[in-house]
């Protein structure tokens, strides 16, 4: 797993620039959670709801909303799909998500319906170094990180 | 509607809360996809009502029973933080503005401390030595005086448009809360939101106010509430560079804003909404030499929601309320919390000299312990946050 810092960004994951949402792929299934990144900007989850098992999104439409450090706002889906599944453990208990991002925190399960387009538009692979990079610049700079 | 230059400035008083909620959130809904311009909204809810904030169970942050006799309407904020009363004399601020393409939290963090600035400079041209803390109030000496709250908003996809995937990136609206106190009624505050007071009297009513803070009581004059509201539009202008254009919603708004009534603030589901995460209580009393100590502190998660730090010691007030203000919100994480408590009480070490820095840390990781192992216990017979205006 690529260390940048202290920050992790496993590289068999996808991430969706815009959200810091990482994404999984699990064959018929896609996993989401938090990256670091995201998570060094949040902080402590205080709460989240998910929307339901079997809802519809596209991707950018929101799947659930959480509070951390009093900051508000609404999880937008990184790929078009339906919802297969919601880890009901980080609903109980939102510090799993800071715990283990990529372990016992992840959120929702998607079933994707356009995986092969979108995960393009996703960072992955090649590209992976050169954008955690730039973002941890960016986060330096912002203050945001040491 | 493309012109960032200028901003609306829509004035509105005695609103109900369900429409002063629903009217935050519509706009920012659609000024995220450009069908309203950046509004700034400086109104006032009919007194009184009480809101909650987004995540909280309302059960254990408000009196119903008293509210619901006295015809104060209950609400829920979309933004987080601690439940609050408004009325006449409390100021609502909302400004909507557009989420950017690349709109990480991060960026809504930023942009907090800029829509803090138009406070601070209203409030520091009343002469009133106002500061941002972070993370999200506005104090004055330790004296919460406007408590601050963000909502990144999606907007609705309108049936009748076919956005690009790229487009649905970028249609979010922020939302900025904040409460300025011009004046409160801290004896009908208590009546309505749940303190650890047991009763109320004028001790317990002293010790609010060595908490809170407001406008009139700062600048020791009357002032009214329109004079508060055009400092802080003139606050806004300077802080963002912009101009501020009167004028009100649109036709389309309103429908759209009592549609999310209907379908939202009016509706029991959302006002009455349970979160799977309870508050946790816990207490501690420790003998200094100084005098007792008495900690009270509520967790959400791993979240140290509030600190209520009492007892027989002597300090000055306004340095209490600035420790209890540091841990608010802040991880019950026990290294960050001492760390937290060092720095707070090294910048107040000459009003605290009767209150041990060991002792303090050790009764507030004492009341996180047994606020954790009495989580289950909370949820039987809870209490609410202390003293959080927003």
């Amino acid at each position: 797993m690529p260390i940048h810092g202290h920050y992790s960004f496993p590289p068999d994951l996808y991430y969706d620039r815009a959200t810091h949402i990482w994404v999984r792929n699990d064959g018929e299934v896609v996993t989401i959670g938090l990256d670091a990144l995201s998570l060094e900007s949040l902080g402590d989850m205080a709460y989240i709801s998910l929307q339901a098992v079997g809802i519809r999104v596209r991707r950018g439409e929101p799947i659930g909303t959480l509070e951390a450090a009093k900051m508000v706002g609404d999880l937008s889906a990184p790929v078009s799909g339906t919802i297969a599944a919601r880890n009901e453990e980080v609903l109980r208990d939102p510090t799993h998500v800071n715990r283990d991002p990529y372990g016992i925190g992840w959120l929702l399960q998607l079933t994707p319906s356009d995986w092969a387009r979108e995960s393009t538009e996703l960072v992955h692979g090649d590209g992976l170094t050169a954008w955690v990079e730039a973002e941890m610049e960016r986060y330096r700079s912002q203050g945001w990180i040491d | 509607m493309t012109d960032h230059s200028t901003w609306r400035l829509i004035t509105d008083e005695d609103v109900s809360a369900s429409f002063g909620l629903a009217a935050d959130e519509c706009l920012a809904q659609w000024v995220g996809q450009g069908g309203s311009s950046s509004t700034l909204r400086l109104y006032t809810y009919r007194s009184h009502c009480a809101l909650v904030g987004r995540f909280q169970n309302l059960e254990n942050e408000i009196y119903r029973d008293y509210c619901e006799a006295h015809g104060i309407a209950l609400n829920r904020r979309p933004t987080g933080g601690g439940a609050i009363i408004m009325g006449a004399d409390q100021l609502g601020v909302a400004l909507t503005i557009p989420g950017r393409g690349d709109d990480s939290y991060s960026h809504a963090r930023e942009r907090m401390a800029q829509f803090s600035q138009g406070i601070v400079n209203a409030l520091q041209s009343l002469g009133v030595r106002a500061n941002f803390r972070r993370k999200n109030d506005i104090e004055v000496n330790g004296r919460k005086i406007v408590g601050l709250g963000i909502y990144r908003a999606h907007s609705q996809t309108r049936p009748e448009s076919a956005f690009s995937v790229s487009s649905a990136l970028q249609r979010t609206g922020l939302l900025f809360h904040a409460s300025l106190l011009v004046g409160l009624d801290i004896p009908l505050m208590l009546r309505v939101l749940k303190t650890p007071f047991e009763k109320i009297s004028d001790k317990e009513i002293a010790t609010v106010a060595d908490r809170v803070t407001t406008v009139r009581r700062e600048i020791g004059r009357e002032i009214e509430l329109s004079e508060a509201r055009a400092r802080i539009a003139e606050g806004y202008a300077a802080a963002f560079g912009v101009s501020l254009l009167p004028g009100d919603f649109t036709a389309d708004e309103r429908r759209a804003i009592a549609a999310l009534e209907r379908s939202k603030y009016l509706t029991a589901e959302w006002v009455s909404q349970t979160t799977a995460v309870p508050d946790a209580l816990g207490s501690a009393k420790v003998k200094t030499p100084g005098g007792l100590l008495d900690i009270r502190a509520t967790l959400a998660g791993n979240i140290l929601k509030a600190v209520f730090i009492g007892g027989d010691f002597f300090a000055a007030e306004a340095a209490i309320a600035d420790l209890e203000s540091s841990l608010r919100w802040h991880s019950a994480d026990p290294d960050a919390v001492a760390a937290t408590l060092a720095h707070a009480c090294a910048g107040r070490a000459d009003d605290l000299t009767a209150l041990p820095l060991d002792a303090l840390v050790t009764a507030v990781q004492q009341a996180i312990r047994r606020a954790r192992l009495a989580e289950s216990a909370a949820r039987a017979d809870p209490y609410g946050c202390f003293v959080n205006p927003v």
